[in-house]
């Protein structure tokens, strides 16, 4: 930007809002003070909790009950929004200013076509006939991207891809030329590539139009690839706003700067490369199938061939003693299948052999398989158990795998041993916030003193900065115990930082095995090439 | 838990249901203390009478106090009505939860026999076990409470089933647990909040369901001062005074809307979203 309009399209001024709760006046912004100007894309960055989303539901005037908003102003072209009727606010919103969400299958509704969608807001919004805006509608979609514009228009959602779905939501927000967009996270829901070409989309229509932007994320790496400007938030606050260069080159703050530190980078490996290598490995997994579904009983009776979905297609890998293997792949890769397989979660054709000990099914996994291999699931807020308190979770791997003597003072030092105070395990996971959770999922898993820790997705749910000091965790228990890891993630930044290996997984089958040094040289499998050119690189490098 | 109590009260209907159910837990209680005359007393000259200062709520066909018969009824209609509904949701809470933890052709099999008999209607089904056991008061109770448990255990299945879905308990299965300790300590607290809510309103239709065995003559026998027997006998007085059949019917509908409130105040102060 180099001449700036005199008023700016969407200007906040000095805004504060409160929740009321049952606990009394939560302040969830705090004199807040933006502006995007035309042209421009003003990146919000924050972790859970920081109020990037109220503030855009603020902005799009669409806030709970128990909302207050103690003073400020916003502006949108020089029109205070708060002292608008609800009436004209109907009449703002879609035409001036709109919205993408962060998960398209659930921001469409399911029950109407994808075309009948678009079609509403222009005849809402433009006036339009319905036949007028059906073609509109076509052109919009041609426009985002899509290749078969006028079949996609029949289409319901359930019959589109994430992707084909973001990008008719992109074309609805588009569809009335507004002056500002909000864009609430809108690649977090969908697959590394696609989010790359959704981000492309997003930039090359952006430019075309000169919207005004204010792109919500917690992603820096993200925010840093888009935007013109950055303002980062935290409990309400911003904390620092200023121009990309600025911000990542040399942050004023400390939480910034915390922030970006965080942020993986495949350049800083965080394990040694000792490739412990061995003859004899500690898990080795022969030609393991999964299929999903049931045989129909009269299919079974009749003996009719049925078709079955595979979760995964004769996958052989192995894990040396002590090694972290990473396995990568976009949602649907088949890689918790796989995870689950090998902890007993689902059935499987084929072998895995675990220290020598061959096992075939599920019955083969006795008590000392179970005890060996340990799994940590993605989400902590449903891999405790909410009704149970910490002492609780804590002590059950002990009474089954160990003795159950000084049962308080083993729990307690479990607890340390994460990080956590002693006195936690008198809590329930609701009083935990999602890093403790999660390192109370660790310690469980811990607490059988494992060959082998199943590792499922279990830093995406968390904000960077917590991600990152649960991954110094797991590699501290792992220095001290000598566990292999087993590690399930589709953030390939991450794991090209702490996996000696790194297997790659698409629809079900296992496309290569690499060393994590070689997964970006120009000899690995055309699918590995597209999906690390499609990972945004660690913050501040696209400067 | 004060907080719980709290939340509970917040609410305009947990408010009033916390406020009936306890009116109806003293006079379960104390009622026998309370009331002024002896329910059983025949007094021939005194019948039909209307509400007056000496019996408040007038008499019945022998000259009975209705007021005095209420509070001392109210020991043989709600109790049994509680633990009936108690009995039969705790079992089928146990059986909709290890069949939604077996899945599969188990959870089929039990699925199937229980849809079975809920094609019965309960009180026909109630019917058929108190003939086959015998007409007594226990009896009655072991018949509503089998008659509630397929539907209790319906709904506790879907529950339990979103339940099983949870990792803890995937956690629990990689760690090896026994199918008990899934079921009775992962699995069924988590799926208490809906059942409770579910039994509070069940409680009301236990009351009904006692009313009519013993109306039928298959619960409680006269001279017992169980509610639902006494607007069964009023029906034939009703001509000569209708309250005789009007307050045994408002104390049961006091404690059906009574419970009903509760459960709905109870659905909002157990789910710590709203």
């Amino acid at each position: 930007m180099t001449t700036k309009p005199e008023t700016p399209v969407l200007a906040i001024e000095n805004y504060s809002l409160d929740y009321d709760t049952a606990s009394g006046v939560f302040h969830a912004l705090k004199n807040i003070d933006l502006s995007v100007h035309r042209g421009e894309i003003l990146g919000l960055v924050g972790e859970s909790g920081s109020g990037k989303t109220s503030l855009a539901w603020s902005i799009m005037r669409y806030l709970p009950k128990n909302a207050r908003e103690p003073g400020g102003r916003i502006l949108l072209s020089g029109e205070n929004l708060l002292e608008k009727t609800d009436a004209q606010i109907e009449a703002f919103r879609g035409r001036r200013i709109s919205m993408v969400f962060q998960d398209p299958s659930t921001s469409l509704n399911p029950t109407l076509s994808l075309g009948t969608q678009l079609a509403e807001v222009l005849v809402r919004h433009r006036g339009l006939t319905r036949k007028q805006a059906w073609k509109e509608g076509e052109a919009m979609l041609d426009r985002v991207g899509l290749k078969t514009p006028a079949a996609m228009m029949n289409r319901m959602p359930h019959e589109a891809s994430g992707g084909e779905k973001q990008r008719v939501v992109i074309a609805s927000a588009f569809a009335c030329n507004p002056e500002c967009i909000i864009f609430d996270e809108p690649t977090t829901a969908l697959d590394v590539i696609t989010s790359c070409q959704i981000l492309d989309l997003f930039v090359e229509l952006q430019a075309e139009t000169g919207v005004a932007s204010l792109y919500i994320s917690h992603d820096l790496a993200l925010v840093s690839r888009t935007a013109s400007r950055v303002a980062v938030i935290r409990r309400g606050d911003i904390v620092e706003q200023g121009a990309v260069r600025d911000i990542f080159a040399n942050p004023q703050q400390d939480y910034t700067r915390e922030l970006i530190a965080a942020v993986p980078d495949p350049a800083r490996r965080l394990v040694g490369d000792i490739v412990v290598d061995t003859d004899k490995p500690l898990v080795r997994v022969e030609n393991v199938s999964v299929h999903y579904g049931r045989k129909p009983f009269l299919a079974a009776l009749t003996g009719r061939a049925t078709e079955r979905v595979a979760g995964n297609n004769a996958i052989s890998l192995s894990i040396n003693p002590g090694e972290v293997l990473g396995i990568v792949g976009e949602s649907g890769s088949g890689k918790s299948t796989l995870a689950k397989a090998m902890t007993g979660l689902n059935r499987f054709e084929g072998k895995i052999w675990f220290d020598g000990r061959e096992i075939r099914n599920l019955g083969d996994m006795d008590n000392a398989y179970r005890k060996d291999v340990q799994i940590i699931f993605q989400h902590p807020d449903a891999s405790l158990n909410p009704r149970q308190k910490i002492s609780e979770i804590l002590s059950r791997p002990l009474k089954l795998f160990g003795d159950a003597s000084h049962l308080d003072q083993k729990v307690g030092d479990m607890l340390e041993q994460v990080r956590l105070p002693r006195t936690h395990a008198q809590r329930y996971p609701h009083q935990l916030s999602g890093g403790e959770k999660q390192r109370v999922a660790i310690a469980r898993a811990f607490a059988s003193k494992p060959k082998l820790v199943i590792c499922d997705e279990i830093t995406s749910a968390l904000d960077v900065s917590v991600q990152a000091s649960i991954v110094q965790l797991l590699l501290e228990l792992q220095k001290a115990s000598g566990t292999a890891y087993l590690f399930i993630t589709h953030d390939l930044n991450l794991i090209r930082q702490i996996a000696h290996r790194i297997a790659v997984m698409y629809r079900g089958n296992l496309v290569e095995i690499a060393p994590a040094a070689d997964i970006d040289s120009q000899d690995r499998a055309e699918y590995t090439r597209r999906l690390i050119e499609a990972v945004p690189r660690a913050a501040g490098q696209y400067l | 838990m004060a907080d719980f109590i709290k939340r509970l009260l917040r609410t305009p209907q947990g408010a009033i249901g916390v406020l009936l159910v306890l009116l109806v837990l003293v006079i379960v209680l104390f009622g026998p203390m309370l009331a002024p005359h002896d329910p059983e007393t025949l007094a021939p000259l005194t019948r039909y009478k209307g509400p007056s200062a000496a019996y408040w709520l007038g008499t019945d066909q022998y000259g009975r106090d209705i007021f005095s018969r209420l509070l001392i009824g109210a020991r043989a209609t709600v109790v049994m009505a509680v633990l009936a509904t108690i009995a039969g949701t705790l079992l089928g809470a146990f059986v909709g939860t290890t069949s939604a933890f077996l899945g599969g052709r188990a959870d089929e099999l039990i699925m199937r026999t229980i849809d079975a008999v809920m094609s019965i209607p309960s009180l026909l089904f109630a019917l058929l076990v108190v003939n086959l056991l015998g007409s007594s008061t226990v009896n009655a109770l072991i018949a509503v409470a089998i008659a509630f448990a397929p539907g209790m255990a319906r709904i506790t299945r879907s529950v339990a089933l979103s339940v099983r879905k949870q990792d803890y308990v995937n956690a629990a299965v990689a760690r090896g647990e026994s199918s008990a300790y899934i079921i009775l300590r992962e699995m069924l607290p988590n799926v208490i909040a809906p059942i409770i809510v579910e039994m509070t309103i069940r409680i009301s239709f236990a009351v009904m369901l006692f009313a009519t065995l013993s109306f039928l003559g298959l619960g409680a026998q006269p001279p017992a001062a169980e509610w639902g027997l006494m607007v069964s006998e009023a029906r034939r007085y009703m001509h000569l005074s209708a309250g005789i059949l009007i307050w045994p019917s408002v104390a049961i509908a006091v404690v059906a809307v009574g419970f009903n409130l509760l459960g709905d105040g109870l659905r909002d102060a157990l789910n710590p979203r709203t």
